[in-house]
């Protein structure tokens, strides 16, 4: 799984968590925080990434990325690690 | 200036049941006698294989308030919680209340078991991917907060547990809070039990629940004050009641002018006779009326053998047997953590229309006899109702409404 495939679950699981987003473009440069996701949602959505690519690792090493790219590169590291 | 002790008025409601949403829903239900008994078919509700099916009543969806991001991540029963307090708040004006002068109170706990029971059963094999709402939303304080975050709620909220009196001992604290001078308005709301099968099971274990006799025929099954009853039958409902202060709203549907809870001793199911009639004889006092004042009796009256003797006696003994009594749980079934609130908004409905509804399968009443309200809905203007409500654990409740002038 390549990292722009991430990146694409990434995005799919933020529209399933805010629906409200579902038409609005969402870049890589953007985070989470910027797109009005609260903490519950954040920890939901990587959560939730986490399953659908096939990696269960604790959440202590989610934290980091500033953005989505940034977030997208370490979850494809860790995959291949 | 307010005065010290205001009078505290039902100033609007809001109801669901099987029987619909809405306060229509329920009077012309209640008044037609309308049967909605079946088999439960909730999720995480069923009986398991090789066990009698549970008998009962579920209501539909809920009308879809939240948005959509929100709404997700609300179970079945705080999202029924909203539709009726969106109800209620409308009716009540408040709106045109200070939010730091309205508070809450919740009736009820354990309110999510089915809920719960679904996510043991789907995260058993992937427990660290549970949603992470799961560590807050399995505790009963999700309905105040998701109800205050919805409504502009910010005098207080509070959780009540008192079995099924719990509607009623929520509707008595929240006339207290008003009293108190601790807010101006307050909404008791009788939550929704969303029971699981285990909490079926243990019921049926513990010989508290319906059916047997009348597994073929489900609309037969709940017959409080008749003598082939043999227990109660869940029925999924919700209700909220906005209280204020009479000074500040006006008659309303009229007033809570008695209410008494008293412990009886008793730890588990046991009814207990004595304490009945004692929180009956506190609520008449408290508002300075007789037993021969009461005109009509909303009954607990869950049909069960034992519960029903014990409440008929009762009503009896503490000379109620003029007035005219009726059994809400025949419609609408159980609720258990709602019904103490949705049979006060029964009453209130009630009076309102002017005639009392039938109590459903009662074709032969148990003694001592009393003044059943039989067959077909019975024209009749309640000025001074009283409400009884027991909880498992010994919690006897009883109140005293007296119509709007």
């Amino acid at each position: 799984m390549d990292r722009d495939t991430i990146l694409a679950v990434i995005v799919g699981q933020i529209r399933e968590v805010v629906p409200e987003l579902a038409d609005r473009p969402i870049t890589e440069s953007e985070s989470m925080a910027e797109l009005g996701l609260d903490s519950i949602e954040r920890s939901e959505i990587i959560m939730n990434t986490l399953e659908a690519i096939g990696l269960d690792l604790p959440m202590v090493q989610m934290h980091g990325p500033k953005n989505l790219g940034e977030l997208a590169d370490l979850l494809h590291a860790k995959r291949h690690a | 200036m307010p005065s010290a002790t205001p009078d505290i008025v039902f100033a609007g409601l809001g109801a669901a049941s099987g029987l619909g949403y809405g306060k229509a829903s329920l009077i012309d239900g209640l008044l037609a006698g309308r049967d909605v008994f079946g088999t439960l078919q909730r999720p995480g509700r069923q009986a398991p294989e090789g066990v009698a099916p549970f008998l009962g009543i579920e209501m539909a969806e809920p009308p879809s308030l939240l948005t959509a991001r929100v709404e997700r991540t609300v179970g079945f029963g705080a999202r029924v919680a909203v539709a009726v307090v969106d109800e209620a708040w409308r009716e009540a004006g408040l709106d045109t209340v200070a939010p730091e002068r309205i508070g809450l109170v919740v009736g009820g706990s354990n309110l999510f078991s089915r809920e719960q029971a679904l996510l043991a059963r789907d995260y058993a094999a992937r427990p660290n991917f549970l949603p992470p709402r799961a560590g807050h939303a399995y505790l009963d304080s999700e309905i105040g907060g998701l109800l205050a975050n919805t409504f502009a709620i910010r005098g207080f909220t509070l959780g009540v547990g008192a079995a099924s009196a719990s509607g009623a001992v929520a509707v008595m604290q929240a006339a207290d809070a008003i009293r108190s001078g601790r807010v101006d308005a307050c909404i008791a709301l009788g939550a929704l039990q969303d029971v699981s099968a285990m909490d079926l099971l243990g019921m049926r274990a513990l010989g508290a629940l319906g059916a047997p006799r009348f597994a073929d025929c489900p609309g037969q099954a709940c017959r409080p004050f008749d003598r082939d009853h043999d227990g109660f039958v869940f029925g999924e409902s919700c209700a909220a009641l906005v209280l204020r202060r009479a000074d500040q709203a006006g008659p309303g549907y009229g007033s809570l002018v008695g209410a008494a809870q008293v412990a009886d001793g008793q730890r588990g199911p046991e009814p207990d006779g004595a304490g009945q009639r004692r929180a009956i004889a506190q609520a008449l006092v408290q508002a300075g009326l007789r037993p021969g004042d009461v005109d009509y009796v909303n009954a607990h009256a869950t049909s069960t053998p034992k519960g029903d003797d014990v409440e008929a006696e009762t009503l009896a003994a503490s000379g109620l047997g003029h007035a005219w009594v009726n059994a809400t749980k025949s419609v609408i079934g159980h609720g258990l953590a709602a019904a103490g609130a949705i049979e006060v908004a029964a009453v209130l409905l009630q009076m309102r229309a002017g005639r009392l509804h039938p109590t459903r399968n009662l074709d032969h009443p148990i003694a001592p006899p009393l003044r059943h309200v039989i067959g077909a809905a019975q024209p009749h203007q309640a000025r001074v109702a009283l409400k009884t409500s027991f909880g498992f654990g010994g919690i006897d409740t009883a109140m005293v409404i007296r119509g709007a002038p």
